[in-house]
């Protein structure tokens, strides 16, 4: 699908970000503790490559994202961007100033088609307004931009008189894709994009993407808390619980066979009309771990079925387990897991 | 009401082959055919906008001068005929003149219609001279009699005419409600503002002082304020400082209204992605929360101008607000505030008031309408 991993070159590598919500000590004395909402990820993504993000709900997918894209300032750690000049720039440090001549190579589509377009303006104001702020365009070349990226997104250009309210979730999706794209971007975070629209619509959605991305080379990092969409759509994936990633490998790997117990169970519980999901024994059972109130150990431990007494003391770390695979598990090399290629077999 | 409910809020836009409505609406325009559904409101709105063409017009829709007298003194409201005492029918109204006579045990005057005096009422009659906007030179009033008398509403213990008086009181007692509120407004925006959008002390310490001002009686600290403006201070400061008086407590809930959508706005993915595509601080504000919370902060103050009203009454009647010779609703109460007059000359009292309270319940007629269409997009 994508030119091999090896020979790419990194354009975002994350290392050791952390983003704690809280924490401050009160007047009274009392400490509150900190939501470690993401703690410690590190990856790094390649030029031209769709990285997908899964976990479920609340595992901070999108406060990570949003520290990519600068909407948050992180607490800790490392955001490399590599400019096409070559050279390598923390943007997890700069001030709002030193931040705005990258701000246009990094952007974001939004999961929540409401909120996402501010009612009160006009097409032509919700993706113009990114051109006018960066100086990219002014008056009448704004218009001729703000038509030809609508036509792009599969709009009309005379909708640009419009307001948001007169659209579909579909078609505001495509709006907020226009917006993204108005600045000519390097690196998009998309947040869950189709996570909120109808299953038939999704697919138009993922192929825009899709086409976007062979069409301006587009390098996506990609959140969904759907492994369907992600074995559709990713070249690599990284599955994250509280806040940390669990498991890195390339879509086709991790799907074959997950390393990870919670990747098993994520796969489990979501293949389409898996015969076997009713029957299994390893669904995902419990909540999720409270970000603000961790496990000792293992962070998974109180709802993993492969749960040894190492693990309820032990933290495993993120190691190497092959070229390219990384895994957080004690139990990695003697677990054989069940990935969604075998669940299928045994279900057939 | 049946018929209402069944109708659409707005009329069915066409659509096209992609599911995209033809005509451009506006949220401006989606809050107006909000509002219009609700008749109430329209019908109160369209009173409050007479009301207020009035005051500014003051001196022509007022028969007469506030100050001038007649030699009908307590004299009741003349009713307007079109029938005379023969039975007759007269396209044109009339009204009859006064017969006074005293009433031998309390000597206080009685009036009878005099029907050999007929007064022929007209349209922009010459009048007494007035300043229009207290500039231009002008003597035609709305309406009036060419000779004798038109009092609609009565007469005074000077014989000075009561619609006059309220048409001039209402210059006072309605400005006060509009001008105190943007005052507010403007007070609440700003502090409504930085405590939403710096948070942390300086919203803890704001919220804090709301609390305290909320917390403490609104008619006692009216009352201990009011009674410290100097007695002595002409008219026009004193409507200032009554203003003052109001607004202190009143641009308190315009601030809790702001900080919550701030609050709540600055959590948009809008408002998230205009600060990813590098939007100033400042053009964030104007352009994407300002516009959004205009409207609920426009509700607010709607509902917030009726107490403001009955605030300036309330301290005007108790005698600590605006005196004579300034002429405003309360006043009007407080020089009637004698057992003589609620007994025998009922129209002093009840004219100012039925004023006060027409107007409050339509400022709060139309609060109720202008919440609803605040959010357009709720259906
Ligand atoms: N502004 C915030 N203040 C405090 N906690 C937050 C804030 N935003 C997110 N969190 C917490 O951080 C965690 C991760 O949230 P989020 O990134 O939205 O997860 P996801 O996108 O994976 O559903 C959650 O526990 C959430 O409650
Ligand atoms: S370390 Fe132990 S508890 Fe954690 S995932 Fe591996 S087997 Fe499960
Ligand atoms: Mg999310």
């Amino acid at each position: 699908m994508q030119p091999p991993i090896a020979t790419a070159d990194p354009i975002l590598a994350i290392r050791d970000l952390k983003k704690h919500y809280g924490g401050k000590k009160h007047w009274t004395g009392a400490v509150s503790k900190a939501i470690r909402a993401v703690d410690g990820v590190t990856f790094t993504i390649y030029e031209g490559e769709t990285f997908g993000l899964v976990g479920e709900s609340g595992c901070g997918k999108t406060t990570l994202g949003r520290c990519i894209a600068r909407a948050l300032d992180p607490t800790d750690g490392e955001i490399i961007y590599s400019p096409e000049d070559g050279r390598d720039i923390d943007l997890a440090t700069l001030s709002p100033r030193q931040l705005k001549p990258y701000r246009q190579d990094v952007q974001m589509i939004f999961q929540d088609p409401i909120s996402s377009l501010n009612p009160r303006m006009t097409l032509l104001d919700i993706i113009g307004e990114p051109m006018v702020v960066n100086g990219l365009a002014r008056g009448k070349e704004v218009a001729r931009r703000v038509g030809e990226l609508l036509e792009r997104v599969g709009l009309r250009a005379e909708y640009m008189v419009r307001y948001p309210h007169a659209f579909s979730g579909g078609q505001r999706q495509r709006i907020g894709i226009a917006r993204a794209l108005a600045l000519n971007p390097r690196v998009i975070v998309c947040d869950e994009p189709v996570s909120a629209l109808d299953v038939s619509v999704q697919a138009q959605i993922l192929n825009l993407l899709q086409d976007l991305q062979a069409e301006k080379n587009l390098t996506y990092l990609f959140i969904a808390h759907d492994l369907g969409v992600v074995e559709y759509l990713c070249d690599r994936v990284a599955v994250m619980y509280v806040g940390q990633v669990v498991e890195l490998a390339e879509t086709s790997d991790l799907f074959a066979r997950p390393l990870h117990p919670y990747t098993e169970a994520l796969m489990s519980a979501v293949p389409p009309a898996n015969p076997r999901a009713a029957s299994q024994p390893r669904l995902l059972e419990g909540d999720l771990a409270n970000a603000a109130n961790l496990p000792p150990g293992c962070h998974f431990h109180p709802r993993c079925g492969y749960c040894v007494e190492r693990c309820r003391t032990e933290e495993p770390e993120l190691r190497e387990f092959s070229p390219g695979r990384f895994v957080r598990c004690h139990r990695a090399e003697e677990l054989r897991l069940d990935g969604v290629a075998e669940l299928a077999e045994a279900g057939a | 009401m049946t018929a209402e409910a069944t109708t659409p809020v707005a009329p069915a836009p066409v659509a096209t082959s992609d599911g995209v409505a033809v005509r451009i609406i506006s949220p401006r325009r989606l809050m107006w055919w909000k509002f219009r559904k609700h008749k109430l409101a329209v019908a109160s709105a369209i009173f409050l906008i007479l009301a207020y063409l009035a005051t500014i017009f003051a001196g022509f829709v007022a028969p007469y001068d506030p100050a001038s007298r007649s030699r009908n003194l307590y004299a009741p409201p003349q009713g307007i005929n079109f029938v005379d005492e023969t039975g007759q029918f007269h396209l044109q109204p009339f009204v009859y003149g006064w017969k006074m006579t005293r009433d031998l045990k309390t000597l206080s005057p009685v009036y009878v219609a005099d029907t050999t005096q007929k007064f022929p009422l007209r349209l922009f009659v010459q009048g007494e001279p007035y300043k229009l906007f207290g500039l231009i030179d002008a003597d035609r009033h709305l309406f009036g009699v060419d000779e004798g008398y038109f009092h609609l509403a009565g007469t005074d213990h000077f014989g000075r005419d009561l619609f006059t008086r309220l048409v001039y009181g209402a210059q006072i007692s309605l400005s006060v409600g509009i001008i105190s509120v943007f005052l507010s407004l403007v007070l609440g925006l700003l502090i409504g503002g930085i405590s939403g959008l710096y948070g942390g002390w300086i919203d803890n310490f704001i919220q804090r002082l709301i609390e305290a001002i909320i917390a403490i009686p609104t008619i006692p600290l009216w009352l201990g304020l009011a009674a410290a403006v100097p007695r002595d201070w002409p008219p026009l400061y004193q409507y200032f400082a009554i203003l003052v008086v109001l607004s202190l407590i009143s641009w308190t809930s315009t601030a809790r209204v702001a900080r919550g959508r701030f609050l709540a706005l600055r959590e948009q993915d809008f408002v998230t992605a205009a600060r990813v595509y590098g939007a100033s601080q400042t053009r964030i504000i104007a352009k994407h929360l300002v516009p959004n919370l205009m409207s609920y902060v426009i509700v607010t103050l709607t509902l917030a101008i009726p107490g403001i009203i009955i605030g300036e009454t309330a301290l005007s009647f108790l005698g600590v607000g605006l005196k004579v010779p300034t002429v405003s609703w309360g006043v009007l109460l407080q020089e009637s505030q004698k057992v003589q007059i609620i007994q025998f000359y009922p129209w002093l009292w009840i004219g100012p008031a039925a004023c006060v309270v027409s107007v409050v319940l339509a400022f709060n007629f139309v609060g109720d309408g202008a919440r609803d269409a605040a959010d357009p997009f709720s259906r």
